[in-house]
């Protein structure tokens, strides 16, 4: 019985998946009588299986990324997203999207594709800044799996939401949402690791997906490791200065990889023909965050602890049916909240060789945000876009079990035009407007501003298809 | 009841299988899904993904595409680079491994015949250009029937119980093709020419031995400026034609020239409906020939 059950399902899913038909069908009679049929044996001697994607393999695409941005402020952080490096040291990153007064390459996109066997296709994207070349992703996907799952491998933008996996010149802005930018990082959740992702096969999009990810990105799972902490003093003397080398351990849990997972669902319920829309939910769980500042004083304060993160996102496009994008319409908007629980610390040297914490205590920090953008084609080839980012609608820090400091909301209205004279060529006007939480620290200043930004994109060689 | 569970799981499994024991073909254009029926008659089942209203350079990949893809046994594209801009999306979403480029799962029918126009120095200084050739072969049935028995083996390696059907249809299609062509090469006979906008009636007008005045986009994909409009208008004074637009091309350049020249300006389809016959496809080649006839 049992077995009847499975041959039957066997049968069944062999005849489907076309497993069975590896038999080639009746060869080609070469004294077929109808022209068109000699035409198609004598033309394909020549042809190949297909042509598409292969005039370059692998195919190679350049992306330059060029800014002129106009400040009436100097701009710091949204209150309460500076942890770790508020204090007079700036940002420690290497590579920002953001934006840059005056001209500026904000990059130079190199992309690399290519299927490297029937197994296997690969992509590689380096990006080139001033002083600056850096692998911003650099994976495979599997090709031939089974059942409708795909692995992917490498160091890729993560998938969950939707704005994350986009890169700078994908936004429908010049900048990406603070959102990403402060819950994730300023490359959004960039990461080595492996995904894995299952299509079911029904007739709504459905996709699932989960990601064990090695854990760096500064907003959810920033990584330092118990290295030293060390400064050098000096005292001057007569002759020669009198050099002291102060060294300790941080103290900081040391933890390998992977340290951090994600999850993701979406589904994309099939709404009329002209209209697209895709809902989605994802979270995920970092066991290490950890971020530290160093004091000129040779304090050093550290944070170390795990967090979680989830969120929903909605997109929804509208196909105007115009030419050239015109009366298209996008709108898409994302949620999102974390949890950091992290154990703070205040350390100061007793002794060249030793560190004595001066104050601790266990935090827990609660924020949210979230940005809704609509974008519409008002004639072939332009189009322009309104966005609203809201950042800490919760913003609180917990000190024990103490009663939170709300750090307050900030918000951000941005307004963009844009004229593309064609799809590998493209002009963008953009204003926004800051509205900052000041936060509960006096001297914080964090002023209200606004941004301006002319953005020249250009796109050489082969400009692969964009993702949904 | 555990075991029950399990039992009407596969039970349904089973019932899913067998209801798609047609072959599951997804057509990237309606004029492709036409063959795809024409070619597979009563073994397949076809969706079509881009809508017949719209130019298939210029889709996007949508989530509906992905799902249409992930339960394909084969993708039937026009190929030549014309849904570069949305197709290999789609399929990387898909998630399946049959309808990946290279797995008989993938079929170009701009591979299966030759393309004109083929070996143009691949610059966009030129446009939106495709080194492959033109690949707007949908509009040339003597290019589809050709493809069609390609086509018909590709079906057939799928479902070899099939395969004699497979390439009867094609032949079948073929046939209808010839009849109709030698129809539509009497009545176009003597037509002064045709001003395109793009070029997609090449094929066409080139089978039925039409001189092409020009087309009104000075390079592929670029849009007219009022000067090129005017040199077009200037270069054709004192001759006849008919200036031929797509239903998804801007209208009032060709309306423009139309009224300057005193040519008749036309703009109709150039895809079938996603559910279209062979009948509905020769009707519109047939609503296009007719245009070419003179008043005088």
């Amino acid at each position: 019985m049992k077995y009847k059950w499975f041959a039957c399902l066997l049968c069944g899913t062999l005849a489907a998946s076309g497993v069975l038909a590896d038999e080639v069908g009746p060869a080609s009679d070469p004294l077929d009588p109808v022209p068109y049929r000699l035409r198609s044996l004598r033309l394909s001697d020549r042809a190949a299986p297909l042509t598409t994607g292969t005039e370059f393999n692998p195919a190679i695409s350049v992306i330059f990324d060029f800014t002129y941005g106009y400040f009436t402020e100097d701009l710091d952080d949204p209150a309460g997203f500076g942890m770790g490096h508020d204090h007079g040291h700036g940002h420690g990153h290497d590579h920002s999207h953001g934006i840059e007064e005056g001209f500026d390459l904000r990059e130079v996109e190199l992309t690399v594709t290519g299927s490297v066997d029937p197994y296997f296709d690969a992509m590689a994207m380096i990006t080139f800044s001033d002083d600056h070349v850096e692998v911003e992703e650099a994976y495979i996907t599997t090709r031939m799996l089974p059942g409708g799952l795909q692995i992917k491998a490498g160091k890729f933008l993560s998938d969950v939401g939707y704005i994350n996996k986009q890169h700078p010149h994908d936004y429908l802005f010049v900048d990406q949402p603070w959102m990403r930018e402060f819950m994730f990082g300023d490359e959004g959740l960039n990461e080595k690791g492996v995904q894995l992702s299952w299509l079911p096969p029904l007739e709504t999009y459905t996709r699932f997906g989960i990601e064990i990810l090695q854990g760096e990105s500064e907003g959810i799972a920033n990584y330092i490791g118990d290295g030293n902490h060390e400064i050098v003093t000096m005292l001057p003397d007569a002759g020669v200065p009198d050099r002291n080398r102060w060294r300790a351990g941080k103290g900081m849990r040391e933890k390998d990889g992977p340290r951090l997972f994600t999850g993701f669902a979406k589904v994309a319920p099939n709404v009329a023909e002209n209209h697209a829309l895709q809902l989605g939910a994802f979270g995920g769980y970092s066991r290490v965050m950890q971020l530290e500042d160093t004091h000129s004083s040779g304090r050093l304060e550290t944070w170390d602890g795990d967090g979680w993160f989830a969120g929903a996102d909605v997109v929804y496009k509208y196909d105007g049916q115009g030419i050239h994008g015109h009366r298209n319409f996008v709108l898409q908007g994302e949620y999102m909240f974390r949890q950091l629980d992290l154990a703070y610390r205040s350390q100061q040297f007793e002794s060249f060789s030793s560190l004595v914490t001066t104050d601790a205590n266990d935090q827990r920090w609660k924020q949210d945000g979230l940005y809704v953008q609509g974008v519409y084609g008002f004639a072939p080839r332009w189009n322009a876009g309104l966005r609203l980012d809201v950042l800490g609608i919760t913003n609180d820090g917990f000190e024990g079990r103490g009663t939170p400091t709300d750090f307050g909301t900030s918000y951000r209205y941005t307004g963009q035009i844009t004229y593309a004279p064609t799809e590998f060529s493209r002009l963008r006007l953009q204003a926004s407007y800051m509205d900052m939480a000041h936060g509960d620290d006096d001297d914080d200043h964090h002023d209200d501003g606004w941004m301006f930004v002319l953005q020249y994109t250009m796109s050489l060689g082969v400009h692969g298809a964009h993702d949904f | 009841m555990k075991m029950q569970v399990w039992k009407l799981l596969f039970a349904w499994l089973v019932l899913v299988n067998l209801a798609v024991a047609e072959l599951n073909v997804v057509a990237t254009v309606p004029n492709m899904g036409m063959l795809a029926r024409e070619i597979g008659g009563e073994a397949v089942q076809v969706r079509v993904m881009a809508p017949p209203d719209r130019d298939a350079h210029y889709l996007e990949a949508r989530p509906s595409m992905m799902a249409a893809l992930r339960r394909a046994e084969i993708v039937v594209s026009v190929g030549g680079e014309l849904e570069i801009g949305w197709l290999p999306a789609a399929i990387r979403g898909a998630n399946n491994r049959l309808v990946q480029p290279g797995q008989p799962g993938y079929f170009e029918a701009a591979a299966q015949v030759h393309l004109i126009g083929a070996g143009r120095p691949a610059d966009r200084a030129l446009g939106d250009v495709h080194p492959h050739g033109n690949p707007h072969i949908y509009l040339d049935p003597e290019r589809l029937a050709v493809a069609g028995f390609a086509l018909a083996e590709r079906f057939g390696e799928l479902r070899p119980d099939e395969a004699e059907q497979f390439i009867a249809n094609a032949q079948r299609f073929a046939e209808r093709v010839e009849a109709e062509m030698a129809e539509l090469r009497v009545q176009a006979e003597g037509a002064k020419g045709v001003l395109l906008y793009h070029e997609d009636a090449d094929y066409l007008l080139k089978a039925l031995d039409v001189p092409i005045w020009g087309y009104i986009e000075p390079l592929p994909g670029i849009p007219p400026s009022a000067s090129h409009l005017r040199s077009l208008v200037r270069s054709l004074e004192g001759e006849q034609g008919v200036i031929w637009t797509m239903n998804f091309q801007p209208s009032n350049a060709g309306e423009f020239i139309g009224r300057e020249l005193g040519w008749r300006a036309v703009q109709l389809p150039s895809q079938v409906s996603a559910t279209g016959t062979v009948d509905d496809y020769f009707a519109m080649i047939q609503a296009w020939v007719d245009t070419l006839e003179q008043d005088d």
